[in-house]
């Protein structure tokens, strides 16, 4: 579903993504770890199509297609979708008026017809339903005034509504209390199937008890590292990052 | 220079259609007009706005056509009542001032050549009388309408708020036909005691328009004044508010939403005169400029000795879409009492970029993203407007009239 072949990336001539090479299938879910700075919310802001970041070299296909050749909006409606690490506040702007355009516009973009109001209020009755979220957050400017914790429940709570193919998790978990992160995990893992896959930046071995990744990479400097499954994680949080760094050069 | 002289003919060939005190009013006025230098950008109070190119027009007064629409309750064409409805106590100022409903003492020589102009030019205009203590919704219609190439029309309207009286009024100005327009209008605006008064104003788009309005606002004790201006920018359009709060407890609020695009021009001057004690105003004006439009807020904020106890608010935001719109944004605050309340702050800006890309990667595109943010940024004005059926009808045609982005 997605390949990443030695990607290059800088901001204001500041090298930081210095060769990141990745591949996610489909029904894939993968870990991303690494220490502040390494580059990881770069990596997802890149791929979402912030053009803050500046491609130096390398490739990215997305379903057999050029990613990096995509408008955001495209990657979007192509499935892409970023949670944010700090989810933007939208004053004046609300948040189910928000959630109804962004899914016309895709519906839009895939040659659907608009939801109808009906339609759309069960829709998202369900996935209120599904991350236990506040009625009164839906009737709120996007984000405005939001906890933390709100926030990254609202980021999910998008992504319920959009079901993407990609769904990037930017730091989910900060920020979340434990019932919180429980049910935002159960959320998440309602979503996965087959045919999506999930890609999970994390400082945290406890979410992925409850998101079980099939890989997990660690992203130092700009480059991933050392890859594993799950165990990688918790031999992480055992040995400490400097640890691992040592061992990949030796 | 031409107007110049077409005012005084056009005074002088219009004089006899006016009797009563409406006559001496006039020829005062017009005497005082002429006795006075027309303004230039040489004038601090018109830097950024040239009303001497209106002098190079070859003008015409004009109050002639008709218009009907059932959807409002008056319709004034060019300035003449063309329409009236029984339901409100209304009529002519000139009869008005005569049967006593409009008080003599609003029309003085004032200091703003363009209010001397208007009275001057007060051959029709309308009264209306509110004194309803239940709600009353009154629904106006300013036409300027040209059937003479390059007229001069002047629109006049005296609005009384009667005791404890509770209305909205909603004015709208509409441009039909093709020409050059120059419209000096007025409003004159008197709230007695505990009197409430919602007051809408929607401009219409015109090219080639130079338009000058002026409200004046007389409060007194307890009384609260809501005004929402909605204004277009055009060739030259200028408006001035002028509020004074002359009783103790009186409340304005004025909020403001200014679109200015292509080389057109908008400029809105408001002051507000703290003469009492207790009084509150809150002033929030916003614009949004495109092209290579220049915009202009001026706020003046007046608190005068007597006025303890004022608490002030004043904030103006703009919008810039293009690099190439100015807008000249500048508080004023004079203070003489010492227990006051006053903040002011004024933003220029862009759309905020985190904002549009926060809404692309949801699927909405440049347009539509910018299209959401800017619903928000006027959604804050317009959800001040307390009548549902109003306030949906202005969202949907500022909608409408949005610039449409890149
Ligand atoms: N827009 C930007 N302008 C300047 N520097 C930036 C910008 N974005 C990222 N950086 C820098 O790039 C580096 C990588 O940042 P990034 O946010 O990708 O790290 P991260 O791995 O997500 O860290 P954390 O775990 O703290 O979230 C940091 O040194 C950061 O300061
Ligand atoms: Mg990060």
């Amino acid at each position: 579903m997605l390949k990443i072949t030695n990607l290059h990336a800088s901001v204001e001539g500041n090298s930081i993504l210095k060769g990141i090479n990745l591949e996610v299938k489909a029904g894939e879910t993968h870990a991303i770890m690494g220490p502040n700075g390494s580059g990881k919310s770069t990596l997802a802001q890149v791929l979402a199509g912030h053009d803050d970041y500046e491609v130096d070299k390398g490739e990215v296909s997305y379903l057999g297609k050029d990613l990096l050749e995509m408008d955001v909006d495209e990657r979007a409606c192509e499935g892409v979708f970023l949670a944010f690490q700090y989810p933007v506040e939208l004053p004046g702007v609300n948040n189910t008026y928000f959630l109804k355009s962004a899914l016309n516009a895709q519906r839009k973009y895939r040659g659907e017809s608009e939801i109808d109001a009906m339609e759309f209020m069960d829709l998202i009755g369900d996935k209120i339903k599904l991350l236990n979220l506040k009625d009164s957050l839906l009737k709120r400017p996007v984000n405005e005034g939001f906890s933390g914790g709100e926030k990254k429940r609202n980021e999910i709570f998008q992504m319920a509504v959009l079901e993407p193919k990609l769904a990037l998790l930017d730091e989910t978990d900060s920020g979340l209390d434990i019932d919180a992160l429980r049910i935002v995990a159960g959320g998440v893992n309602a979503m996965r199937s087959k045919d999506n896959a999930t890609i999970i930046v994390t400082h945290y071995q406890r979410l992925l008890n409850y998101i079980v990744p099939d890989y997990v990479h660690v992203l130092v400097d700009g480059k991933i590292i050392s890859s594993g499954d799950k165990a990688l994680a918790l031999e992480l949080e055992e040995k400490g990052y400097d640890k691992i760094i040592e061992e990949s050069k030796a | 220079m031409k107007a110049l002289d077409n005012f005084k003919a056009d005074f002088e060939n219009t004089l006899q259609l006016s009797k009563g005190l409406i006559k001496e009013i006039r020829s005062k006025a017009f005497e005082k007009f002429i006795s006075e230098k027309f303004p230039t950008r040489r004038d601090e109070y018109w830097k950024y706005s040239d009303p001497s190119s209106i002098l190079k027009l070859d003008l015409n007064y004009n109050d002639s056509g008709d218009f009907k629409d059932d959807s409002y309750d008056i319709i004034l064409s060019n300035g003449r009542i063309v329409k009236t409805i029984s339901k409100f106590k209304t009529g002519n100022i000139s009869d008005g001032l005569d049967n006593g409903d409009v008080p003599k003492e609003i029309f003085k020589e004032e200091k703003n050549p363009f209010l001397n102009l208007n009275n001057a030019f007060a051959v029709n205009g309308c009264y209306l009388i509110l004194d309803s203590k239940t709600k009353k919704d009154v629904k106006i219609l300013n036409v300027i309408n040209n059937n003479s190439d390059c007229q001069a029309v002047y629109p006049k309207l005296v609005i009384i708020a009667k005791k404890n009286s509770d209305s909205t009024v909603f004015e709208e100005v509409k441009v039909v036909g093709e020409g050059i327009n120059f419209v000096n209008s007025v409003v004159d605006i008197i709230l007695e005691d505990g009197a409430n008064l919602e007051h809408i104003i929607l401009d219409d788009y015109a090219k080639d328009t130079y338009s000058i309005s002026n409200i004046c606002v007389k409060q007194s004790k307890d009384s609260n004044f809501r005004s929402h201006n909605f204004s277009m920018g055009k060739k030259l359009a200028r408006r001035d508010y002028n509020i004074e709060l002359l009783g103790t407890g009186a409340n304005c609020d004025l909020y403001g939403l200014y679109f200015v695009d292509g080389e057109n021009h908008i400029d809105h001057h408001t002051t507000v005169e703290h003469k009492k004690e207790h009084c509150t105003s809150n002033e929030h004006y916003k614009g949004i400029l495109s092209g290579k439009s220049v915009g202009v807020f001026n706020g003046r904020i007046h608190v005068h000795p007597k006025a303890q106890k004022t608490d002030a608010i004043q904030n103006n935001q703009n919008l810039l879409l293009t690099d190439d719109a100015i807008i000249h944004t500048k508080p004023e605050l004079e203070i003489y009492a010492d227990d006051v309340k006053c903040t002011h702050g004024a933003t220029v800006g862009q759309l905020d970029e985190k904002a549009l890309f926060y809404l692309r990667t949801r699927g909405l595109n440049q347009k539509e993203a910018q299209g959401l943010l800017m619903r928000a940024y006027v959604g804050e004005i317009i959800d001040h407007i307390s009548n549902g059926e109003i306030r949906t009808r202005m969202m949907n045609i500022v909608l409408d009239r949005l610039p449409k982005g890149d």
